[in-house]
């Protein structure tokens, strides 16, 4: 967390050596802090997902005949470890547009 | 018209955060959706299912069919089966009675001709026996002249043949 | 240092009204898309011919239905969940037709990627789960999530609370968002790539990164059409695996 700080402080800092205004400010801390956002809300699903597949892959391939059961419940259980990416997404675009 | 609803929005409007859904989009959503599930619920979906539902009931009678026609065909090819397992149990029985007479003739023919052959045999070994004794009868007077002949040279005076005769009679028996 | 003049995102999701300017029944590309998106199932289920020996446009309507039953409500609901078809079914078009204008050339925007039209279906959704569960079980529905009976009595303040949230705020705000976010998504990545393929058409080294990014404007289109028909399914798959869990609660 201290890094991140450390970045925010540091980005506001340079914008207020630039003399840019109060919305500009607001706009790079913003931007910066929207990157952030998503870079670190896709960590944890993209690790999800990825042990999620591999494992329905693994159970696929041991038993071929239960691989419609075990495909519905891998996209079912990718669509509720993507929510928190997406929920990243749109934390971005709050960030970015709000 | 349809162009210009195509084209790109250029003009700058106020910043507004694009997750706030826009109430007349909504509205023509809504109505679009509403009219679909209204369409399929009651128009649309009906005879589709009806269609796939009738196929679905002639592909199983055909299935049925199939099955009882096959069914029909195994026991046809069974009892067949069963016939022509009749059939050949017969033949071979016939052909194993026809074996067994055929062995049992051949053996009783085999028995006499080896009875005739043996009498036969017996036949000529005595025809045989007796034209050696014919022969021996034939040649013993000859051989007696010959022997008194022989003998009268060896000692240099006539020997009277029927005095010589026991004599070589019991020479030629010994 | 090279900079590259991204279009602001106001230009990449909101479209010109056509008319009806400022009511509210302004009509734009995402009203257009989705009357679009009414119009085409229809054409299907119009023009499909209902003969016995499925040829031509009967395989992809009668495809879409059994994909339905078969994917969808087989694995979650079962059986019963037959007559939920036609509201599953409206919602796997509605979605997948509003999604696969993204790769259309000259919509190139799925109607999805604006909150509207997810935002309601997961209302709808909400509603109908709801609906079903205090239907099939009246007040005891509300009660079982709330107050759930299957772990112990010091949890359930706990749990209930976890369980609400879950239920009746997260579930409709992660379908809308998960569909909004993805096709978002997806709609920036496209256009992205396809404002690098327009502005790397320079004269200088500049140019050698250009076939990358072609190609991978390619790749993501085939992508995209996938991801279209993908959210679709998800969306209807969690609304019968919701429906399932109104009509037999998990204890």
């Amino acid at each position: 967390m201290s890094v991140l700080a450390t970045i925010a402080t540091e980005t506001l800092e340079l914008a207020q050596e630039a003399n840019l205004t109060a919305d500009d400010q607001k706009g790079i801390a913003g931007a910066a802090g929207a990157g952030m956002a998503y870079g670190l809300a896709a960590i944890g699903p993209g690790i999800g997902i990825g042990y999620l597949v591999g494992q329905a892959v693994q159970a696929m391939a041991r038993q071929p005949e239960a691989a419609g059961a075990v495909r519905t419940n891998m996209f079912l259980g990718i669509a509720f470890t993507e929510a928190l990416a997406l929920i990243g997404f749109v934390v971005f675009i709050l960030l970015k547009f709000a | 018209m349809l162009l210009a609803i195509l084209a790109a929005d250029e003009a700058p409007k106020e910043v507004v955060n694009p997750i706030i859904p826009e109430v007349s989009e909504m509205f023509w959503g809504g109505l679009s959706f509403a009219a679909l599930f209204m369409l399929i619920n009651f128009v649309l979906l009906p005879p589709v299912q009806r269609a796939m539902r009738d196929r679905e009931a002639t592909i199983q009678a055909d299935k049925d069919a199939a099955d009882a026609a096959r069914a029909k065909a195994a026991s046809a090819k069974a009892d067949a089966d069963d016939e022509v397992a009749d059939v050949r149990a017969e033949a071979s029985a016939v052909v194993d009675t026809a074996r067994e007479e055929a062995e049992a003739e051949r053996q009783r023919l085999l028995a006499r001709a080896e009875r005739e052959v043996a009498a036969m045999k017996e036949i000529a070994e005595e025809e045989i026996a007796r034209d050696r004794e014919d022969a021996l009868l034939q040649l013993r007077p000859q051989v007696a002249d010959l022997a008194v002949n022989a003998a009268s040279r060896v000692v240099s005076r006539p020997i009277d043949a029927n005095a010589a005769r026991p004599v070589v009679d019991r020479v030629l028996n010994s | 240092m090279i900079a590259v003049d991204f279009p602001s995102i106001q230009n990449l999701v909101e479209w010109k009204n056509i008319f009806g300017d400022g009511t509210f029944f302004a009509f734009n590309k995402i009203g257009l898309i989705s009357v679009l998106a009414l119009l085409i199932p229809v054409a299907l289920f119009l023009f499909a011919k209902k003969d016995a020996v499925p040829r031509g446009l009967q395989n992809v309507t009668e495809g879409a239905v059994e994909f339905v039953e078969n994917q969808v409500i087989m694995p979650t609901i079962g059986p019963d969940g037959m007559r939920f078809l036609p509201l599953l079914l409206s919602i796997f078009l509605f979605i997948f037709f509003g999604n696969i204008f993204e790769v259309i050339p000259t919509f190139n925007m799925p109607a999805n990627a604006r909150m509207a039209n997810p935002l309601l279906l997961a209302i709808l959704v909400w509603a109908v789960f709801i609906f079903v569960g205090v239907k099939n079980h009246g007040a005891k529905y509300f009660i079982e999530i709330i107050w759930p009976p299957s772990v112990p009595v010091g949890l359930r303040p706990l749990v209930g609370l976890i369980e609400t949230l879950s239920v009746f705020i997260l579930r409709p705000f992660g379908l809308a968002v998960r569909l909004f976010a993805n096709m978002l998504a997806g709609h920036i990545l496209l256009v992205t790539f396809g404002w690098l393929c327009v502005v790397l058409f320079v004269p200088n080294a500049l140019a050698a990164i250009l076939p990358f990014s072609f190609a991978m404007l390619v790749l993501l289109t085939g992508f995209e059409i996938f991801v279209s028909f993908l959210q679709a399914f998800v969306f209807a798959l969690l609304t019968a695996v919701y429906i399932d869990s109104s009509l037999h609660p998990a204890h």
